[in-house]
């Protein structure tokens, strides 16, 4: 009892004797002033948007602009929004996709999964095959998940069917598991929406989307972003698989927000951006644990490179940052896919990645829909497409670096509360240039680049 | 005393969770946290059969998938020595498993797979503890270690998979249904050294494989399962001098030690040689038929299985008399039963629940009823020993069902409230013992109550639940006990991963399933590394 008194009173006066250094800027330090509120942004600029908060309704979907989906500039918030919605976790096309996920804590206890994700996405590819052909509480979505690391749940398997959801249908997920230990197939409850995976930062509606007309939407401004996910110093580079199922190691510096066919970079290498605030429309969502959502969307497709989500006192609880690149080049600017996602809870002090390798593009057989994406089928152990991957990060050490939290950015929509530990790790991060697991000693030499 | 005991073990328990999940948490820095860091991080790629025995055979074999693990369990009572019932309970631990497990899957093409799995067990309970109460080696040697091949190899078959259908052939075991509990989960029969204290989650290392025939046909999202089985196995229950043999059934135990030493001559009924199916006679084989439809939000199911009864049952056969007193000849028996059972389950969501907002739930539905089950009959019995022979044997339909409701609360909580029914049909005082019926009893209710929730402070490494399970009966009995389990299980790192359960047995009698194990609380640990 007194040694715990001791060791208490020990870390209490290094707490208080110890400095908090300030949050260094890193690479957004590096840039001048990127964002501007609408009131900044010029008019020639402000000439594809539109600024009307009522339109026209479907006279379907009342929930939804009379105007036909992808809309024609100028562009409202909402139609922007929705066109977001093209670009959820998983794609609106049918693929498969090798899955390496994982969650580093402040402190270096690293957790991390792989598993290959079939996904049988019903209607014609994108979002307006879900809109126009899909009935309110039809399914859309058939999406099965094997898992193949860590040893523990090799071979475990999920089924996700997806409904589209109205107000009156709401039902969104059917939800199978298959455990070889239990060598049984069980229905599960719907995942609450907006509640985290279990050990991760991410909830079930980060992976599966959430309906645009949830959502009341407004521009908050323009912006350009230089960074959104960003490797450690000590990750030089990524072996990343391809369609072909070839293996390349790839310099993690080359690594672009958009890809490398995006058109659209800026000179200095920046995507411009516009910054819409979805807040919760509680008449459709009851109770959900998130307020407001800020996207920073790419100006030409409306890809989401970064998202905030604030919690109930409107405060930030977790960033979401992307790479994607052109998966899909038949759909053009609706073929672009995550290749990588960082999602960051600054309250936890907890960050999560989910890493889409060899992502191909699949038309599944009629054989395949009708077996594969059935409940019945898990228990038979079969994964019908392998991959390879060797994405999964080694150690702790070389983990995904905490997200720029950009504190000058919007002020007066961003509320952002850190402890005095959190930035203090955040500021030996920024300072080594990879994550800084130890409060007592600078850099640990085996996390040194 | 073992008040005294059982309190300092929930304080140890109390102090060793606290310290765990105080040293986790993001918010304890400073020197002891870093020295945590640095024991996370170096877990974090602890996984030395995996670097250097499961990588370098998967090198070499690029067709051959190999993994495992190893497994220790230790369970201790928190009883002091004393005599309960007919057993003299003089040993502290209750087991002290190390289980290797050893999985290999070969690919002679993309779908014809060999699959093989192999269990390596010692339970050093038999030799790391002085008791005169524990002699099960000298009744059975695979109480205290795997040492033949029937259990060193538990699975071994050739399987073949197409669209429509799939072909397993070999050594292999079946599981059937959806619930927590066995009701139609009675394809391979299991070993039962664990008693009362054998949960779902054992099932998969408790089963007993068998060679069979496993045939499945899928159309559309529906699919037809049929099972041949030639090679009958039969429940393995704890043996007598093992920890679990249970404490109300006679005789003491130095009644038995002394007769496996040759010292008193065998007494009471002369017991023939069991009678067992014949896998080379084609009557004796088993077979069932599995059914599947998926019509969501529903999908559920039908079995029918055609199979003996996994435990014997002493059928009397004659009457002698030696030196004037008469003794009963018995020859335990297996039974052909017919069981036809039924699954499904149903997805719904409750809207705006008070406090909670929406609550999904999932609801299932499992049962089983077996056709002339025998039942030894005391009153037969009886009858028998006074010279109106009879095989003391009656025969009755059982049933066993349950119905869980599943929910998911906030804060990733899961709460499952599944009340089963065991029920004897034409139940009468004088019936023993026989499969799927109430315990003793005309009819059982189990309710069993369980919740489960990790704990965000620790970031989900820390997970607590608790399970009750009450066992309600009647005419004989109105409570047949009620055992608690409380498991706190942490996640060191993507490989190992530890738990500490307390288990408790309370109320009854002394004859009663959980009442007769009053004095077998215990606590213990697991530690698994997967690789």
């Amino acid at each position: 009892m007194s040694s715990d008194r001791i060791l208490a009173s020990i870390v209490l006066c290094l707490a208080i004797v110890l400095p908090a250094g300030p949050a260094a800027g890193g690479e957004g330090a590096r840039v001048a002033k990127t964002w501007r509120t609408m009131d900044e942004v010029s008019a020639a600029e402000k000439e594809v948007l539109d600024f009307r908060s009522e339109t026209p309704r479907d006279p379907k979907f009342p929930y939804l602009p009379a105007e036909r989906y992808p809309f024609e500039p100028p562009y409202t918030a909402e139609e922007i929004g929705i066109r977001s919605a093209e670009f959820i976790h998983i794609s609106r096309w049918s693929h498969v996709i090798y899955d390496a996920f994982g969650m580093l804590t402040g402190g270096g206890y690293l957790n991390q999964g792989a598993g290959v994700a079939l996904v049988h996405y019903l209607p014609e590819p994108g979002l307006a095959g879900e809109l126009y052909q899909i009935a309110p509480g039809d399914v859309s979505t058939r999406m099965s998940f094997y898992y193949v690391f860590p040893p523990e749940i090799d071979g475990a398997q999920d089924l996700y069917i997806l409904h589209r959801t109205d107000d009156k249908r709401t039902t969104k997920i059917d939800y199978f598991t298959y455990a070889p230990s239990l060598r049984r197939v069980r229905r599960q409850p719907e995942p609450r929406r907006g509640e985290r995976f279990p050990n991760n930062v991410q909830s079930f509606d980060d992976i599966i989307g959430r309906g645009p007309w949830e959502f009341a939407w407004r521009f908050i401004g323009a912006d350009v972003l230089y960074a959104t996910l960003r490797f450690p110093n000590t990750r030089a580079t990524i072996t990343l698989a391809n369609a072909a199922r070839e293996l390349r190691e790839v310099p993690t510096s080359s690594l672009k927000m958009m890809g490398d066919e995006y058109p659209y970079y800026r000179q200095d290498g920046g995507v411009d951006c516009w910054v819409l605030e979805a807040k919760t429309r509680a008449e459709w969502l009851p109770g959900y644990p998130i307020t407001k959502i800020l996207y920073w969307l790419d100006r030409h497709s409306f890809y989401p490179l970064r998202i905030e989500q604030y919690d109930q006192k409107e405060e930030l609880q977790v960033v979401e940052v992307r790479i994607a690149r052109q998966e899909n080049p038949a759909l053009g600017e609706l073929g672009y896919a995550a290749l990588d996602t960082v999602y960051y809870d600054p309250k936890l002090d907890m960050t999560s990645y989910s890493m889409h390798d060899a992502h191909t593009v699949r038309e599944w057989t009629d054989a395949d829909r009708q077996v594969v994406f059935s409940p019945d089928f898990m228990r038979r152990g079969w994964l019908i497409q392998p991959l390879k991957s060797q994405a999964l990060v080694r150690s702790p050490s070389e983990f995904y670096l905490r997200p720029l939290l950009y504190p000058e950015k919007f002020p007066k929509d961003r509320k952002i509360v850190l402890t005095p530990e959190v930035e203090a790790r955040i500021a030996a991060q920024e300072a080594a240039g990879h994550v800084v697991f130890e409060t007592q000693t600078t850099v640990s030499a085996e996390a040194s680049p | 005393m073992s008040r005294d005991l059982r309190r300092t073990c929930l304080r140890g328990i109390g102090a060793a969770l606290g310290l765990a999940a105080g040293l986790a948490s993001p918010c304890f820095g400073g020197v002891a946290g870093d020295a945590w860091s640095r024991f996370d991080r170096f877990l974090a790629t602890f996984d030395p059969a995996g670097h250097y025995v499961r990588e370098p055979i998967e090198k070499q074999i690029p067709a051959l998938v190999f993994k495992g693990f190893l497994r220790q369990w230790t369970d201790a009572l928190l009883t002091e020595d004393q005599h309960v019932g007919f057993r003299n309970k003089d040993f502290r631990f209750l087991q002290m498993q190390n289980l290797l497990e050893a999985e290999l899957h070969y690919f002679l093409a993309p779908n014809i797979e060999i699959t093989n799995i192999n269990h390596f067990l010692y339970d050093g309970t038999y030799n790391w503890q002085w008791s005169e109460g524990l002699f099960a080696p000298r009744v059975s040697e695979t109480a205290r270690a795997y040492h033949d091949s029937e259990r060193i190899v538990r699975e071994l078959y050739v399987s073949y998979r197409s669209h429509t259908f799939d072909l397993a052939l070999g050594k292999q075991q079946v599981a059937w249904g959806k619930m927590d509990g066995q009701f139609i989960d009675i394809v391979n029969a299991m070993d039962r050294r664990e008693s009362v204290q054998l949960e779902t989650s054992d099932y998969e290392y408790r089963r007993l494989p068998t060679w069979m025939a496993n045939f499945t046909y899928f159309f559309g999202k529906n699919s037809i399962q049929l099972l041949y089985i030639p090679n009958f196995e039969q429940d393995r229950l704890p043996p007598q001098g093992s920890p679990w043999y249970p404490p109300s059934v006679p005789p003491p135990d130095s009644v038995v030690r002394a007769e496996l030493a040759g010292n008193v001559p065998p007494s009471g009924d002369i017991v023939l040689d069991r009678q067992k199916p014949k896998m080379s006679d084609f009557g004796d084989n088993e077979g069932g038929v599995r059914v599947d439809f998926s019509m969501e939000p529903v999908t559920w199911g039908l079995i029918y299985f055609n199979g003996w009864d996994d435990n014997a049952t002493n059928y009397i056969v004659d009457r002698v008399a030696e030196n004037g007193v008469p003794r009963l000849v018995v020859q335990p028996r297996y039974k052909r039963l017919n069981h036809f059972g039924v699954t499904g389950d149903y997805a719904t969501s409750f809207p705006d629940v008070p406090m909670i907002g929406p609550l999904p739930a999932v609801l299932r539905v499992e049962a089983l009823y077996t056709l002339d089950v025998p039942f030894s009959d005391f009153a037969g019995r009886a009858a028998a020993e006074l010279g109106d022979l009879n095989s003391g044997v009656v025969e009755r339909d059982t049933l066993r069902a349950a119905v869980a409701l599943e929910l998911a609360l906030p804060a990733n909580t899961t709460v499952l409230f599944q009340p089963s029914l065991y029920y004897t049909f034409g139940y009468r005082k004088t019936l023993g013992l026989g499969f799927g019926g109430a315990y003793l009893d005309e009819w059982n209710l189990v309710p069993v109550f369980y919740v489960d929730r990790p704990f965000l402070f620790t970031s989900d490494r820390l997970r607590v639940n608790f399970t009750g399970y009450p066992i309600l009966g009647g005419p004989r009995s109105d409570f047949q006990g009620i055992k608690t389990k409380l498991i706190a299980s942490y996640t060191f790192s993507q490989f190992i991963v530890g738990k500490l359960i307390y288990t408790a047995y309370s109320g009854g009698k002394d004859i009663d399933l959980y009442g007769q194990y009053g004095k077998w609380d215990n606590i213990g640990w697991e530690l698994s590394y997967e690789f």
